[in-house]
Parts: C-alpha cells; structure tokens; sequence
C-alpha cells in the first residue's frame, strides 16, 4: 500500500514536471540569459519619473497583451531598433550648444536560437494583464483619412516616424507597427497610455470610438 | 436629540480626516515642475528650452523658444496655462503641440508656467 502510493506521488510529480515543457523551458531561458538586468519582468509598472530614468529597456510583463506572437519569435533572435532615441529618451542626448543631439543608444541584447526563440516567445505570451479583447474592429477603412487624422490633425508624427515621411524619435516608430502589436492591445493603449505605462510622456486624449478604429486599422496596416 | 449631535461630530471628524488624508496621495503623485519639463516638454522644446531637440527638424511649426523674452511675454499666464493644457488649437496655435490636461493636473500645469516664467526670465503680458 505504502510503496504504491510513494509511486503514484512520484509518477505525479513526474507528469507535473514535464507537462508544462514549453512554459518552463522559456521561463527558465528569461532567467539565464538575464532578460530580467534590462527589462522589467513583473508588473506594476513604475510611477515616478525618477524611477523612469532608471528604466534601461521596455517592460515586458505584458507581453501576452501587446506583441504579436510571430513577430516576437523573430525578434528576440536579431533584435532591432525600434525607439531611434533608445527606450528613455532622456538618458541619450547629448547638450552641444544649445541643440539636443542622440549619442549612444543601447540595444536590445537578445540573441537566442530559433529553438530558444520559440519557447521564449511562448513563454513571455503567457505574460498578461486585464485587458478586454475584441475591441478593436479590423476591416475596411479610409486610408486617406486616416494619414490626415493623426499626421494632420493629431500629429502623431512629431514624436513617430511615419514610415512614408519620417517623424519624431522620442519614442517607438511606426515603422512595421502591424507586424509588431496586437489591435486589440493599440485600442486599449490609444485609449488611455497611461494604463500601461503611468509615465510615458505621450498624453492621454479623449478619443472619439471612430477615431480609435480608425488609427488602430491604419496603424495596423503597416506591416 | 443626542444621536444626531453625535451623528454631526462624527461627520465633521470623517470630514476632516478626510481632507487631510486624501490629500496625501494626489501631494504624493505630483511631481516637480522642472521633471514634469524634463520628461514631457524637452522631446520638443530641447532641454535649453531653444527648441532645438532632435524631433523638431520634423515638426511643420517650430516649437516656442521658451528661454525667448521676447517669444514669451507676448503670451498671457493664461494663454499658457491653457496651451499646455488643451494644446495648441486651445490658443490658435499648432495641433504639433500637444494637450496634456489628460495626464497632468491644474496644479502640475500652474507650475509649469511659472516654471516657463523663470526659465525666460519674463512676465505674462
Ligand atoms: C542589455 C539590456 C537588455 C537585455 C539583457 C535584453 N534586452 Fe530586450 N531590449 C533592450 C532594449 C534597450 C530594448 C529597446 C530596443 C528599441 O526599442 O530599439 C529592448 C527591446 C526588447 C523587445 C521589444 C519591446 C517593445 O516593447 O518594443 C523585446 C520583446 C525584448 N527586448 C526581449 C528581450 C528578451 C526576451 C531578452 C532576453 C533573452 C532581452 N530582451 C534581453 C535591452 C535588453
Ligand atoms: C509627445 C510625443 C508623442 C506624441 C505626440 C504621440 N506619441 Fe505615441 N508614444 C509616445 C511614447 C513616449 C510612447 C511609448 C514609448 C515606449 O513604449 O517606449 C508612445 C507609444 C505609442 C504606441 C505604442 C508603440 C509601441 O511600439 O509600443 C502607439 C501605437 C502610439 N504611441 C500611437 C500614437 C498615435 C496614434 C499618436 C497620435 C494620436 C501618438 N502616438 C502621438 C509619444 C508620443
Ligand atoms: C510634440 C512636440 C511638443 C511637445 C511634447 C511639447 N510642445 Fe509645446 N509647442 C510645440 C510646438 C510645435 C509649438 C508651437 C505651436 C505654434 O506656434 O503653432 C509649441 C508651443 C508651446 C507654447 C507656446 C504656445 C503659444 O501660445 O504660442 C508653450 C507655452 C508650450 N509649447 C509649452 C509646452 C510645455 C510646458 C510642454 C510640456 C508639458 C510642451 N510644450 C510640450 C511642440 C511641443
């Protein structure tokens, strides 16, 4: 009796132990090859701009929410610049005279496998907070409209590269943003940045719905 | 009689309490004038205040000169204080420079103006 059940707790822990293969692979890849000395792993977010100008790379606990899955498996093994001014501006400019100039921005140092790509990737997917879905309604919209909505109206493009005619570098380019994000997450982000990130310096607005879909499939067409 | 009066003490203390301790966290929250320029404003308007950052070669309108006298006292206290708050068309001016009403309160953007006073060394007109 006793030695089937010492058994059935082994072969329990066993099964418990190789179940989730993926997840802990990935978890465990995060931990030795120290994604968590630049990036934030855990939420919440920082509050205060002094603790902003310690930020060394984007937070990645709500990666589930944000990225696009086969965007992420690509970029964790060749990363690219995605903020030309580096994650906090700030800390990059140089003062020559009276004019900011950007100087030695840092880059994301992950070089993983395809293999360790893979499980990496799935891993951080797991990385979610609160976030309804669904509300971002992709089809068909005014592309003309939409480019003098936001580099018009808005202007958006003082701070984001706009692909077609360059933009602002204090913050992530447009540049294959529908490659990168997920819709859902751009709707909840244009709605209120300040949820996801209390510091950003990009202001909140108060957005009609129409205006939002329409800069979430325009956003989301530029791949 | 007596229920009430204990009723009206005790909703004087909760009231006072109330003011001091839910003060604390929006005095908690705010931050310094000159940080709240640093992270929002140099993006634009250079960390000299000339205007002179790296997004503006791509802004349509140059960004007001704030260490300028002469740029600045052309503009009322008022008329900044709403610039800053409901962004450029507020004032006639540029939709290139943003609202921020969103993210910072009346008191973080009073602060930006006299921070904006000092910083040109000039009065409102
Ligand atoms: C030396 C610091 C450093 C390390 C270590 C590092 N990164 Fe990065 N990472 C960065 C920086 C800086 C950026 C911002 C690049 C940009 O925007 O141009 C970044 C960007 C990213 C992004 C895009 C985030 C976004 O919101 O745009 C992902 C995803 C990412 N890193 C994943 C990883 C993973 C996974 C690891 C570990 C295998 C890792 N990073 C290790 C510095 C680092
Ligand atoms: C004052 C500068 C500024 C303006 C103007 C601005 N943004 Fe942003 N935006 C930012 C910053 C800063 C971030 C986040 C930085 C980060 O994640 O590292 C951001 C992030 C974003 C993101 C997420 C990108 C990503 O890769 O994580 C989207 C989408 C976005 N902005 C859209 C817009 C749109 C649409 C407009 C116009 C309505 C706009 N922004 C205007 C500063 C600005
Ligand atoms: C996205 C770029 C951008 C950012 C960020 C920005 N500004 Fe501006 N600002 C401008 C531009 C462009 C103008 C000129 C508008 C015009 O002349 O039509 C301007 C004009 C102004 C003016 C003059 C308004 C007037 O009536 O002439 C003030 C005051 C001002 N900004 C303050 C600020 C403060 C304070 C901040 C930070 C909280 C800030 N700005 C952030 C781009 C920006």
């Amino acid at each position: 009796m006793m030695k089937r059940l010492v058994f059935m707790s082994g072969l329990l822990f066993a099964v418990m132990l190789a179940s989730p293969v993926f997840a802990a692979d990935g978890k465990a890849l995060v931990g030795s090859n120290k994604c968590g000395s630049c990036h934030q792993m855990s939420g919440p977010a920082v509050t205060t701009i002094a603790e902003i100008m310690k930020r060394k790379a984007p937070d990645l606990f709500y990666s589930g929410n944000k990225f696009n899955k086969e965007w992420l498996v690509g970029y964790i093994q060749a990363p690219t610049t995605i903020r030309p001014a580096g994650t906090v501006y700030l800390n990059n400019i140089k003062v020559e005279g009276d004019t900011d100039v950007v100087a030695n921005v840092p880059k994301c140092a992950s070089k993983l496998s395809a293999g360790d790509a893979g499980a990496v990737a799935d891993y951080l997917m797991t990385l979610k907070e609160d976030m309804p879905t669904g509300t971002a309604k992709i089809g068909k919209f005014k592309k003309a409209k939409a480019k003098s909505f936001m580099f018009k109206g808005e202007a958006c493009n003082a701070c984001h590269v706009d692909p077609r005619k360059g933009g602002g570098i204090s913050c992530p380019t447009f540049e294959g943003i529908g490659t990168r994000l997920n819709p859902d997450w751009l709707y909840s982000f244009l709605k209120n940045p300040q949820h996801w990130d209390p510091k950003v310096w990009m202001a909140k607005r108060d957005f009609e719905e129409k205006d939002l879909q329409l800069m979430v499939n325009y956003l989301s067409s530029l791949k | 009689m007596k229920d009430i009066r204990i009723f009206k003490v005790t909703a004087v203390i909760a009231f006072v309490v109330a003011m001091f301790f839910g003060n604390v966290p929006s005095a908690d929250a705010a931050e310094k004038a000159a940080d709240n320029y640093k992270l929002y404003c140099v993006q634009c308007h250079g960390t000299a205040g000339t205007g002179k950052w790296v997004n503006a070669p791509y802004l349509a309108v140059a960004p007001r000169n704030h260490v300028s006298a002469k740029d600045m006292s052309a503009l009322s206290d008022d008329s900044v204080f709403k610039a800053i708050k409901s962004g450029g068309p507020a004032v006639g001016k540029s939709t290139q420079m943003p609202p921020f009403g969103g993210i910072l309160s009346d008191a973080e953007v009073s602060g930006l103006v006299k921070h904006l006073r000092a910083m040109c060394k000039c009065k409102g007109k």
